[in-house]
């Protein structure tokens, strides 16, 4: 079976349960690293990836058969993204311990200690740009990842997160900023 | 040059964002001042480092583990299966482990409600609302929402903490006391949490604990140094950030117990 073949999608949607398996098992590690990006750390992306297949199983009788299947994914995962971000969002509102003051990023948290397996896996940059995308607030890194990434307009990007206008220009402001302070160095060379 | 582009003016200016109003005097002020060109330049270039970063690969394996996951959710019904399927640890195991309510874990449940209804100040002679719910209980519910008293009342500690102006001598005065309370509710919870081998959130309150107990015991004067140490501390650990998702995970999960079964904490009158 070939998961490229759009009648996988189609088994699948009439309840084969290996032709969704090998959806799953297709996508995920693509959805895995589009939940890394937009909620910064593993144990959200892995349950925004089971949450994203939740709903594709539900909503596959409305996936329309010429579509891209991936695509379709991207879009489910990028609201399960902003579903688990707004949850979460009135208690992030209420406090934000981290700013520019906090010290040298190699004193942060667990999530941006490079691992072996991290180190081993990445690139230089790529290590970089993640350590600074874990200095962002929740609410910043998804305003800035469906400005920067998706592609969206600020104005889109408030729309997504429930959030004004104006509101949503200063959390992008604010994690440009952080991550122009974390990078510029680097970005010199 | 004068009045040069603030930054927020570049960053829309980068996103081609900049109102309509303002466009020409910002491109007319781009095309003649350098040191703008640069800021410019260097914002682009590390809007290029972002961009040309590999995102963060998902585990080896991760394609069956998701499989896993999705299957043994589906198989039940479509109720989510949290990181415990796959970590054997996390907010559900703890709370969804049935020895927890059938071996001593009412007593220590019941314990630690009554350090909440001590820690949050009220009149020890009224009855509080935790010791009201005496009969018709639902341990894990009861265990969710003490556990979730416990874990604000640390967060809003340590936020008031992480804030406060270091040149404040007395700052820990008034919250040694209530750093006793959570140090003896904290123990409780995490010996419950460690008898049910979770090791996320015995981690996070060890953490916890640690920076509790640098807060009960400190002189009753700190110095400006020792203030500025134990805020890095907090910082430092992403304690805030830990115990906001642990606590918000587990609203959800009330709010999804609830949804499921209906409301059944009953109030007793005390006799």
């Amino acid at each position: 079976m070939d998961e490229r073949d759009p009648s996988v999608v189609a088994r699948a949607r009439d309840g084969d349960r290996d032709a969704f398996r090998m959806l799953v098992e297709t996508h995920s590690r693509y959805i895995y690293s589009l939940a890394h990006r937009m909620t910064g750390n593993a144990q959200d992306a892995e349950d925004v990836v089971q949450e994203a297949w939740l709903k594709a199983h539900k909503q596959l009788s409305r996936f329309e058969a010429r579509a891209d299947f991936r695509t379709w994914m991207h879009r489910i995962t990028v609201n399960c993204s902003i579903d688990l971000i707004r949850a979460r969002r009135h208690r992030e509102d209420a406090h934000d311990p981290m700013d520019l003051e906090q010290g040298p990023l190699s004193e942060r948290g667990a999530e941006a200690q490079p691992t072996p397996e991290r180190v081993a896996a990445s690139t230089q940059i790529s290590d970089r740009v993640n350590e600074a995308l874990s200095l962002l607030t929740a609410l910043e890194r998804a305003a800035f990842t469906l400005r920067h990434v998706e592609g969206m307009s600020i104005e889109e990007v408030g729309a997504k997160l429930g959030m004004k206008t104006s509101a949503t220009k200063h959390s992008i402001f604010r994690a440009v900023k952080k991550m122009r302070a974390a990078l510029e160095p680097y970005a010199q060379t | 040059m004068n009045n040069h582009l603030t930054d927020d003016e570049l960053i829309l200016h980068s996103y081609g964002e900049i109102d309509r109003a303002d466009r020409a005097r910002v491109d007319a002020h781009l095309a003649e001042c350098a040191q703008c060109q640069v800021a410019k330049e260097n914002l682009a270039r590390v809007m290029t480092m972002i961009d040309t970063a590999p995102p963060v690969e998902a585990p080896a394996g991760f394609e069956r583990i998701a499989w896993a996951r999705v299957q043994q959710a589906l198989d039940s019904d479509g109720g989510l299966v949290r990181r415990s399927a796959t970590r054997g640890g996390g907010i559900r195991s703890f709370f969804w482990f049935p020895q927890w309510a059938l071996a001593g874990g009412v007593a220590a449940l019941l314990v630690a409600a009554f350090w909440a209804g001590r820690i949050s100040g009220g009149d020890p002679a009224t009855p509080s609302p935790a010791a009201g719910i005496v009969a018709d209980i639902e341990p894990e519910r009861v265990l969710q929402a003490t556990v979730g008293d416990h874990l604000d009342r640390s967060e809003m500690m340590l936020v008031e903490l992480a804030n406060a102006e270091t040149d404040g001598a007395d700052v820990l005065a008034g919250e040694q006391e209530r750093a006793v309370d959570l140090v003896a509710a904290n123990r409780l919870i995490r010996q419950s949490a460690l008898q049910s081998g979770d090791a996320q959130i015995v981690d996070i309150l060890e953490d916890l604990e640690r920076v509790l107990l640098e807060i009960a015991n400190a002189p009753a004067t700190v110095t400006s140094n020792d203030l500025t140490d134990l805020q890095s501390r907090i910082t430092r650990e992403d304690l805030l950030f830990r115990l906001r998702v642990i606590a918000s995970e587990m609203r959800q999960q009330q709010r999804t117990d609830r949804a499921t079964d209906g409301p059944n904490l009953r109030r007793t009158p005390r006799s």
